[in-house]
């Protein structure tokens, strides 16, 4: 909050430089993204930014998918590079959220003469995907209510121990549950905060990271699926696109068991509830399932697939810039950098956003080894 | 750049107010695209639109409004937003990482739902110094216009004459918004908006689907018709604030570098055969000349007067009337590759250029005075 947009951006820029020795010389390419220009306040930040992104004189992309856009300015770069046209790509998320009113934009991507009376900001929408969930596979409320918060307590720990986190606080389950309601299950700890920040990731082709002579964290899988715009269009819960993203990018990284086979995953995860069913959807475990694997702590740090060490997106929500923040948080888990919440000998990681009206799933895999 | 992603289908629709909305003006295009090429949905292996939320009236997140009218529904598919020609560099780099064999690349504008462009334009602005002065893209522009007159000496008659030349070829364009035979008296004569910038100098607001079909080598052998292939792509982004900028001498000349690099293309002039260039402003298009290097700097008052990009001209620059016939804002890019294939192909009808056409310009801008260019260059 003690610097301006621009600032924001030229501040994950340079940290990126300085960390890599890489200057902007160097790069070949730019990929920017934000959330809709009514959350900005600006439109096409591209403009507005290209001397922060040091992007003056550079080729340009602007990759923009909603709540999924980081991911997808992460797939962009990844593209760019894979098809041979760059060697160094940089990719840079950013989003300035208090100075906006994030419900008021959410608001606006609902469809404006039949659903955005009901589906007003983000809550609602997952709100009646969590209802659907429960209902579907009979899962006891209370079973339910106290995995979200068992959720919610372990994440807020993690944020501690990342310096990039924005909401830390110690939160017991009976401070989550009885927190004041949001949208019936969905309570205020239940939930993501509006934050400020901004995230610069490089990508490199082969010969780029030979000659820069820096342990990388390897692309393995990259997916991407979306659905219908109305809401009612699609099943939540055995939710396609989540699952055919995650299917894609397993593919491709030769991932079987997923639970088995990732050592760490940053699921995207605005709300307790939904990060349990992407836990169903991306092959964690089976459906219906996932609160009785939380409790038993399945998910948490010391568990057998450690989800948002970082303390994921709901200590932390800028949201163009954190699809991309997910990334850079799996690649400095697979790189050993994460600092004191590093997963120990991290090696396969996922990464995920979600994005539209509960419509967009991007999943990209990082690993240690090419 | 060698025979590795194709166009093989494109399809686009007119920019007068329509009656249709915005979903059935996109699922038009799409599947007219998707029946030209033979193919079904099922067929395509990813999607790439390009849309701007502030041109999107009134609706956040573009991409999640049309995502299934537009064939993407569960494919692999992301959005570029402010400039068309983005979709396209983005749809050919995912056929050439090998992922993806075809890839439907579609730019979204319905201009008539839309703010005026300048409403939209101010929202560049940054809201603490330049937004409140209501800077908009005419504004910068006039600013470039009036340096432009007065460093090269190029007159308001010359720049008149693209609006007399491109609205004249307009007439020729069933797509075309806006046209008309005029006379350069009636060009200076009309409303004057900003000076030096009067009415028929500035594009219309118009609709805007356009969708094309690329292909990679293998699988575009497959599909019949004439393939038309992408031999380079470049852009280039400027400096945000205007002053930190010499609006003469801006990034197009880097992007279309690029473009032409990866074409094997060292002279312009004489390489490429025709141009469909983006001039929201009349004197842009003489300015771009010179940044595509279809002549030297300051004379693109000149060329015009030679005739050299005229119909019959050398290279003929915006047969199709350019974006001041038909300004679907995000859309106009990829409007100019549809009309660069189409004649490429001898399919432009009665806008078809008298002569033969191997190599193929699209150029495309957005931003103030031209804050970035993107350049593709397609042949046959």
């Amino acid at each position: 909050m003690d610097v301006s947009y621009p600032e924001l951006v030229r501040e994950a820029v340079m940290a990126v430089f300085n960390e890599t020795g890489l200057t902007p010389n160097d790069i070949d390419g730019v990929v920017s993204g934000t959330m809709p220009s009514m959350m900005e306040g600006i439109a096409l930040t591209h403009f507005y930014f290209a001397d922060a992104m040091q992007a003056a004189g550079k080729p340009i992309m602007k990759t923009e998918t909603c709540g999924s856009t980081g991911v997808s300015i992460a797939h962009t770069a990844y593209y760019w590079v894979a098809s041979g046209m760059a060697d160094l790509v940089l990719a840079v998320g950013h989003e300035k959220m208090n100075e906006g009113n994030s419900q008021a934009t959410m608001t606006t991507v609902a469809e404006p003469f039949y659903q955005r009376y009901f589906i007003s900001g983000a809550p609602g929408v997952f709100s009646m995907q969590s209802q659907m969930w429960m209902d579907r596979y009979n899962i006891p409320e209370e079973k339910i209510r106290d995995a979200a918060a068992f959720i919610s307590v372990t994440h807020h720990d993690s944020a501690f121990d990342n310096p990039y986190a924005h909401i830390k606080m110690r939160v017991t389950m009976d401070e989550v549950k009885n927190a004041r309601i949001i949208t019936y299950p969905v309570r205020l700890l239940d939930v993501c905060p509006n934050s400020d920040g901004a995230c610069a990731v490089i990508f490199a082709s082969r010969d780029m990271v030979k000659k820069l002579g820096r342990k990388p964290a390897w692309v393995k899988g990259v997916g991407y699926r979306g659905e219908e715009y109305f809401f009612g269009d699609s099943d939540k819960v055995v939710w396609e696109s989540a699952i055919q993203a995650a299917k894609q990018a397993y593919d491709q990284a030769g991932i079987k068991n997923p639970r088995k086979e990732l050592d760490v995953a940053e699921v995207y995860n605005p709300f307790t509830f939904q990060e349990m069913l992407f836990y169903e959807c991306f092959g964690f475990c089976e459906p219906g399932e996932s609160p009785d694997l939380v409790l038993k702590g399945t998910f948490s740090r010391k568990g057998e697939l450690p989800c948002d060490p970082s303390g994921g997106t709901l200590c932390t929500n800028p949201i163009g810039a954190t699809g991309l923040i997910r990334v850079a948080e799996a690649a400095l888990q697979v790189t050993g950098k994460a600092g004191d919440h590093q997963i120990p000998k991290a090696k396969l990681a996922l990464s995920h956003a979600m994005g539209g009206v509960d419509q967009f799933n991007g999943i990209m895999i990082l690993g240690s080894k090419l | 750049m060698a025979k590795q992603v194709a166009i093989v289908a494109v399809a686009q629709n007119a920019g007068a107010e329509s009656k249709d909305n915005f979903y059935d003006q996109a699922y038009a295009v799409t599947k007219e695209v998707l029946d030209k090429a033979g193919m079904t949905r099922d067929e395509i292996g990813t999607v790439v639109s390009a849309s701007s939320d502030v041109f999107h009236g009134g609706i956040s997140c573009a991409n999640s409004y049309y995502w299934e009218t537009t064939g993407a529904f569960l494919k692999n598919a992301s959005r570029q937003d402010g400039e068309s020609l983005f979709a396209l560099f983005y749809g050919a780099m995912r056929i050439m990482t090998g992922h993806y064999d075809t890839a439907l690349v579609i730019g979204l504008c319905k201009g008539s739902e839309n703010p005026p462009n300048d409403t939209c334009t101010l929202m560049y602005a940054d809201p603490f110094y330049q937004r409140g002065v209501g800077l908009t893209e005419t504004m910068a522009a006039a600013f470039q216009m009036r340096l432009y007159m007065e460093r090269y000496g190029i007159t308001a008659e010359q720049c008149a004459k693209v609006a007399v030349k491109n609205l004249g070829n307009g007439l020729r364009n069933p797509y075309a918004h806006k046209k008309g035979r005029y006379t350069v008296d009636d060009i200076l004569g009309s409303e004057r908006l900003i000076d030096p910038l009067t009415a028929l100098q500035v594009a219309p607001k118009s609709e805007g689907m356009v969708a094309l079909i690329l292909a990679s080598a293998k699988k575009a052998k497959e599909i019949a018709g004439k393939p038309v292939w992408i031999k380079g792509f470049g852009s280039s982004l400027d400096n945000y604030y205007l002053g930190d900028r010499d609006l003469l001498n801006g990034q197009l000349k880097n992007a279309a570098d690029r473009a032409y690099k990866m074409a094997g293309i060292t002279d312009p002039q004489k390489k490429i055969d025709v141009a469909e260039i983006t001039e929201p402003y009349a004197f842009q298009e003489l300015l771009w000349y010179e940044g595509l290097g279809f002549c030297g700097k300051g004379e693109g008052g000149r060329l015009i007067d030679s005739g050299f990009t005229g119909m019959n001209g050398q290279i003929p620059v915006n047969p199709s009337g350019g974006v001041l016939a038909n300004n679907p804002y995000v859309s106009r890019g990829l409007q100019r590759v549809v009309e660069a294939v189409l004649q490429i192909r001898g399919e432009a009808g009665e806008r078809q250029v008298p002569k033969t056409v191997k190599t193929a310009l699209a150029h495309g801008t957005h931003g103030y005075a031209g804050q970035c260019h993107a350049v593709a260059i397609l042949g046959r």
